[in-house]
């Protein structure tokens, strides 16, 4: 038996296991369809179809643009505002005492708390999805970027100004190549979150994109397999942004962040 | 080519394509030229949620955009009353339908809107497993029922079944449950029974795992739940829109009811190009019996108000007594009430 086991693992690709790990969920959760008596929860195959129907149909494509619209645009106005005022915290500790104190206690707020105020102000659509996507990224990003400043070596600093670098060579040549790779990492955590709250506020504020294929699902009567195709799509389309992001971190002036990596 | 350069190319031809192929496949344009329009030029957007309560909102859009004067308003399709209620206050929605109680107890406590017109009568009912052990009512002692909001009719007439058989509200654990789960919740057994609106009970009949243990009439005669609702500045500055909008719902109403061929072809329209939903489940709903949901008449009456009103302080739910004619504007309907149903053939494209 032991030799079956190791000859299996000499023989089995490493690149197909996260595959076969995905192909066992997929079996399990047909056998346990198969085997339950409701007739509401959908099987892989009734989810594949409702797949396809939503592709025939033009809705798929609607949907996906639509999330990953409010997703660019909330994340990147984040990105532009939270990051340069992140660094200014970092970089003027005056800053840092008196915005750190606001910054951690509007940061545990969900951002789905957020929905009515939201509303409120923009009333449903792209304003209001786009406004908490922005919510829910400018905090973090603020705060990595801050801490990405705070943890440079005062030694780093103090050699550059006694080379007679000016303070703009002191941001270019080494504020920045030392607060890049941890800004990756913060960018790749965010993007995560901000995929995490299009997708609730969508159920609520708009009529198009992911999260309201799931809610539209539920008010369709027994379309169960709508709302897991819903799932299974986020799911997917979660993956494609995580490595978008990954590709990031290959980029030169990054990767001597990540050791031997 | 550097790496930031190649990075913020890539961002902005990203951000381009998508900004672009979102305005072209997402972007409801008829809204934004209307936004831009004067204000006395300006069509109202009308809220709902996809339930027959609300028919007449849909039905009155697709059969008004084949008349000479076309669409009255703009049908805005939303998942949830508490949103359609922020909508209202921040004056993005002019008009919505809603639920009766919770418009009365919105006004009272000073949000700007006044109920114009009814949604329906009927179309609520108490449903409970198909081979369950709940036969009558009094068998739900100690069981959970879900209702979709404190604020409802529904709830309102779990309190009347209370009393007629004599049982206190704690013998039943009440539970707030958003409308479109309470089918599957009632499949997976998580819940005894629902009190809702229709379609839920239909689907609960058509997929066979419940049925209906009372329609909401057997126990409340002149049911009414949803009723439409108008920003008190829209009624002051543009009085001749709002009556525009009551005498499209009027109509739609009458329409309703002219017979079996509407009913089917307006669950048809309706399912297919506003509630998204099988049509098999609005046809049941809207003809299974005919009366099922009434779409007539729809004046408000002082009474019916004066019952819900009362129903609301005594469960909790109202803290003072409120006046019909503080939350009801009722000079739309009366104007309303001269209008015929829509001159419209089935399958035209022309109404009158």
């Amino acid at each position: 038996m032991k030799e079956f086991y190791k000859k299996l693992r000499m023989t089995f690709p490493r690149k197909l296991l996260p595959f076969s790990a995905i192909a066992v969920l997929i079996v399990l959760w047909h056998i346990s369809i198969a085997r339950s008596d409701s007739s509401i929860l959908p099987g892989p195959w009734a989810v594949v179809l409702g797949i396809a129907e939503l592709a025939q149909k033009g809705l798929l494509l609607k949907y996906i643009v639509a999330s990953l619209f409010r997703v660019t645009w909330g994340y990147l106005l984040a990105a532009s505002l939270g990051i340069p005022f992140g660094l200014l915290l970092g970089w003027y500790q005056r800053g840092e005492k008196a915005f750190n104190p606001i910054i951690q206690i509007l940061r545990p707020i969900s951002p789905l708390a957020w929905i009515p105020i939201a509303i409120l102000w923009f009333g449903v659509g792209d304003s209001a999805a786009i406004y908490l996507i922005f919510l829910a990224s400018f905090l973090p990003l603020t705060v990595t970027a801050m801490n990405a400043v705070r943890n440079i070596p005062a030694v780093n600093l103090n050699a550059g100004r006694n080379f007679g670098l000016s303070e703009g060579q002191v941001i270019t040549r080494i504020l920045y190549p030392a607060v890049a790779p941890y800004l990756i990492v913060g960018l790749r955590i965010t993007l995560g979150i901000a995929w995490l709250v299009v997708v609730a506020a969508e159920m609520i504020a708009v009529n198009s994109g992911l999260g309201f294929l799931i809610i539209d699902a539920r008010n369709a009567g027994n379309r169960y397999d709508l709302v897991v195709a819903g799932m299974v799509m986020i799911g997917l389309l979660g993956i494609v942004l995580d490595i978008g992001m990954r590709n990031l971190e290959k980029m030169k002036s990054i990767r001597w962040g990540y050791g031997g990596n | 080519m550097s790496d930031g350069k190649r990075l913020l190319l890539g961002l902005l031809l990203w951000t381009g394509v998508l900004s672009a192929l979102h305005l072209k496949l997402n972007f409801d344009w008829s809204a934004v030229v209307n936004d831009r329009l004067p204000e006395n030029q300006r069509r109202l957007n009308v809220a709902y949620i996809p339930v027959t309560c609300h028919l007449t909102c849909p039905v009155t859009d697709y059969i008004s955009r084949f008349s000479a004067s076309g669409n009255i308003f703009i049908p805005k399709m939303f998942q949830g009353f508490p949103e359609i209620k922020e909508a209202l206050i921040a004056n993005k929605m002019q008009a919505g339908f809603m639920v009766a109680p919770m418009a009365m107890a919105l006004q009272s406590q000073g949000v700007p809107i006044r109920i114009v017109y009814l949604g329906h009568r009927y179309g609520s009912a108490v449903v409970v497993h198909k081979a369950g052990p709940v036969k009558t009512f009094p068998d739900l002692k100690g069981r959970v029922i879900a209702i979709p909001s404190r604020f409802s009719d529904e709830r309102l007439i779990v309190f009347r079944a209370l009393k007629k058989y004599g049982m206190k509200p704690s013998d039943l654990k009440m539970v707030e449950m958003a409308p479109p789960d309470v089918a599957g919740a009632l499949a997976a057994k998580a819940v005894d029974a629902f009190s809702m609106g229709e379609p839920y009970p239909s689907q609960a009949e058509i997929f066979g795992f419940g049925k209906v243990l009372f329609h909401a009439r057997e126990l409340w005669p002149d049911y009414m739940s949803c009723v439409l609702v108008v920003r008190t500045d829209m009624i002051e500055n543009r009085p001749e829109a709002v009556q525009t909008l009551v005498d499209g719902v009027a109509r739609s109403g009458h329409w309703l009811e002219k017979g079996r061929p509407e009913r089917e072809h307006a669950a048809d329209f309706v399912a297919r190009f506003y509630y998204n939903q099988d049509p098999r489940l609005l046809r049941w709903a809207l003809t299974n019996p005919l009366d099922r949901v009434m779409y007539t008449p729809l004046t408000p009456f002082k009474p019916d108000f004066d019952l819900v009103r009362d129903l609301m302080i005594e469960t909790g739910v109202l803290e003072k007594k409120i006046e019909f004619s503080d939350y009801v504007d009722i000079r739309f309907a009366e104007g309303a009430k001269i209008k015929t149903a829509w001159n419209y053939t089935i399958g035209s494209q022309h109404a009158e």
